[in-house]
């Protein structure tokens, strides 16, 4: 199978010298759901912007379907879509018009337009509201009309950064059904960046995780988990002093790595029943107080957790993006 | 080239669109130009100084204030495009495959649309209160040309602006600063040559004094011996604002 999208050493430093990737190397399958997921500031949004020919990388070649993003951008532009993190569509004119804008945009010929706006209104549930303005829709209505819009110009490749932040479950959840249909008929290629872990566990075909600018693991959902091997003990502690106790459990016959957040570790064992009580042991000489313990096969989360280093935490960002969009329909 | 227009053309269909469903706004931006022909003009009618070639000071006003409030809402355009930024619809028009320049210079020409909203309410009102326009449809509608064209150069200037400024507090501030040295440093309420000789001289670099001067001569006086310097010094500012504010979008984005 040929590669939709390929990345190689890409690196960008924004003036004034932040480095927001450092080196990424990606191959993201034809007709795939790739998902790049990351802690903020990791460089998921530089990555995309730069995937999307917004601006240059400082070095480095990445390509959409063979073409160069940097010389080819003109023709890299027809083979894509793009859904940004912020509202993209225009909110004071109603859901329709934007949809027909965006057609004379795409140039769509006049005698398939009306017909391509309909259907892209009925596949994202949107006709009963086609006339309203869009400063009266609600996240998830605004959210669906943005990628209605994307998908109308039948894209080869769609980019969606963050599609679903900010938004309820069952708003998460019905974006996702559409785009998985959509992709079922057309074949669609999606590269999606999120920090929902459920959605790419749900959803990804591909899964790469960046952190600090440079890609630290990639492969299916399935492959990440099992390359944890083992299972998995977690422990949450009632302090945060844990050096001694870190030191004696990584030291334990059939532990395989310990990583550490705050209060709560993680240990990797070959396996969980016979190295629990010298875990228990470890920590009562060190008298560090458990408050709970569990036992699981790994998971995507633990997987990110050791590779990234950090949990994803993203209260703040979506808060920020909430009243954002909040104050976009207040106008 | 034919692409490039018709990009041009949705960009000013959108922004009809948009003056369609917010009248308000429209409303309120002719308040002012019809307070300063209704109190201002009639008031200042009785002071006999203003050597305004015989034309009544309202009607010798009524061109002046009419590109005075198109030329304010254009400059106030780039707010809408500081806006747009902090959303993602740059970013989105950026990742199309047309042309930056048709879309500079489409969303641009848009603040022309709402120019002419604007003028197509004035103009009835100046009317009502007495105003004389000449009558003839072709001058009427060159003179709408000539609003249209300069208020997308305004407009254009003012993405200029904002692709340096990128947060609204500061373009309010710097759009405020513009607009009424242009507005008084020009023919718009007086003859440049009441004012101090450095002042007129700051006249010659002001492309709204070229404005109000062709739309004067077409509506009001019908003397057209300045016109074709005034067309040739809109058309440069126009070229110059545009190139300079497609150079800069990029800017906007980042």
């Amino acid at each position: 199978m040929s590669s939709a999208v390929t990345v190689r050493n890409l690196v960008k430093v924004y003036e004034g010298g932040v480095k927001a990737l450092n080196g990424i190397n990606l191959d993201v399958d034809q007709g795939s759901i790739f998902s790049l997921i990351g802690p903020n500031g990791a460089g998921k949004t530089t990555l995309m912007r730069i995937l999307t020919t917004q601006f240059k990388p400082t070095s480095g070649e990445a390509y959409v379907f063979g073409l160069n993003v940097v010389k080819h951008g003109d023709q890299v532009r027809k083979l894509i879509s793009y859904v940004p993190q912020e509202i993209s569509v225009w909110t004071d004119v109603s859901g329709y018009e934007n949809l027909l804008i965006y057609a004379k945009i795409y140039r769509l010929p006049s005698s398939e337009r009306r017909k391509a706006v309909e259907e892209a209104l009925e596949n994202m549930g949107l006709t009963e509201f086609r006339n309203s303005l869009v400063n009266t829709y609600s996240g998830g209505m605004i959210r669906r009309l943005e990628i209605a819009s994307a998908l109308m110009t039948k894209p080869k490749i769609l980019f969606l950064d963050e599609p679903t932040i900010g938004l309820d479950p069952s708003a998460r959840k019905a974006i996702w059904e559409k785009l998985i249909s959509f992709k079922k008929d057309y074949g669609v290629t999606v590269f999606f960046n999120t920090h929902y872990m459920d959605e790419t566990e749900h959803y990804s075909d591909e899964v790469a995780i960046i952190n600090r600018g440079a890609i630290v693991k990639s492969g299916t959902v399935k492959e990440l988990e099992q390359s944890l091997g083992g299972e998995v003990i977690h422990l949450n502690l009632n302090t945060s002093s844990l050096k001694g106790l870190l030191k004696r459990v990584r030291e334990l016959n059939g532990v395989r790595e310990v990583v550490f957040n705050d209060s709560e570790i993680m240990v990797i064992v070959n396996d969980a029943e016979t190295t629990l009580p010298s875990i228990m042991e470890a920590a009562r000489v060190e008298e560090v107080a458990v408050k709970r313990v569990s036992m699981t096969k790994p998971s995507l989360d633990d997987v990110f957790l050791k590779y990234a280093g950090a949990k994803l935490e993203s209260g703040g960002r979506v808060v920020e993006v909430k009243q954002l969009r909040g104050a976009i329909k207040r106008g | 080239m034919l692409d490039f227009l018709r990009h041009i053309f949705v960009m000013l269909e959108l922004e009809l669109r948009r003056v369609k469903h917010d009248r308000l706004e429209l409303y309120t931006r002719v308040v002012q130009p019809i307070l300063w022909i209704t109190v201002f003009g009639p008031a200042m009618s009785g002071v006999r100084g203003i050597p305004t070639g015989g034309i009544p000071y309202t009607d010798y006003i009524t061109p002046g204030v009419l590109i005075q409030s198109t030329t304010f809402t254009s400059i106030f355009f780039g707010l809408i495009m500081v806006w747009e930024r902090e959303t993602g619809i740059l970013k989105r028009l950026y990742v199309t495959p047309t042309s930056r320049y048709a879309t500079v210079i489409g969303r641009s020409l848009s603040a022309g649309v709402r120019a002419i909203a604007q003028a197509l309410i004035i103009i009835p009102v100046a009317l009502l209160i007495g105003v004389k326009f000449i009558s003839n449809v072709l001058y009427l509608i060159s003179a709408f040309l000539i609003i249209f064209f300069a208020s997308g150069g305004f407009a254009s200037l003012s993405i200029l602006i904002a692709s340096f400024v990128k947060t609204r507090e500061r373009f309010m501030g710097i759009g405020g600063a513009l607009t009424f040295p242009l507005f008084f440093v020009s023919n718009a309420l007086y003859p440049v040559k009441m004012m101090p000789p450095i002042l007129q001289r700051f006249a010659t670099f002001n492309p709204l004094h070229y404005t109000v001067d062709a739309v004067r001569s077409l509506l009001i006086t019908g003397e057209f011996s300045n016109l074709p310097i005034d067309v040739a010094a809109i058309i440069i500012f126009d070229v110059a604002v545009f190139s300079l504010a497609t150079a800069s979008f990029g800017k906007i984005i980042e």
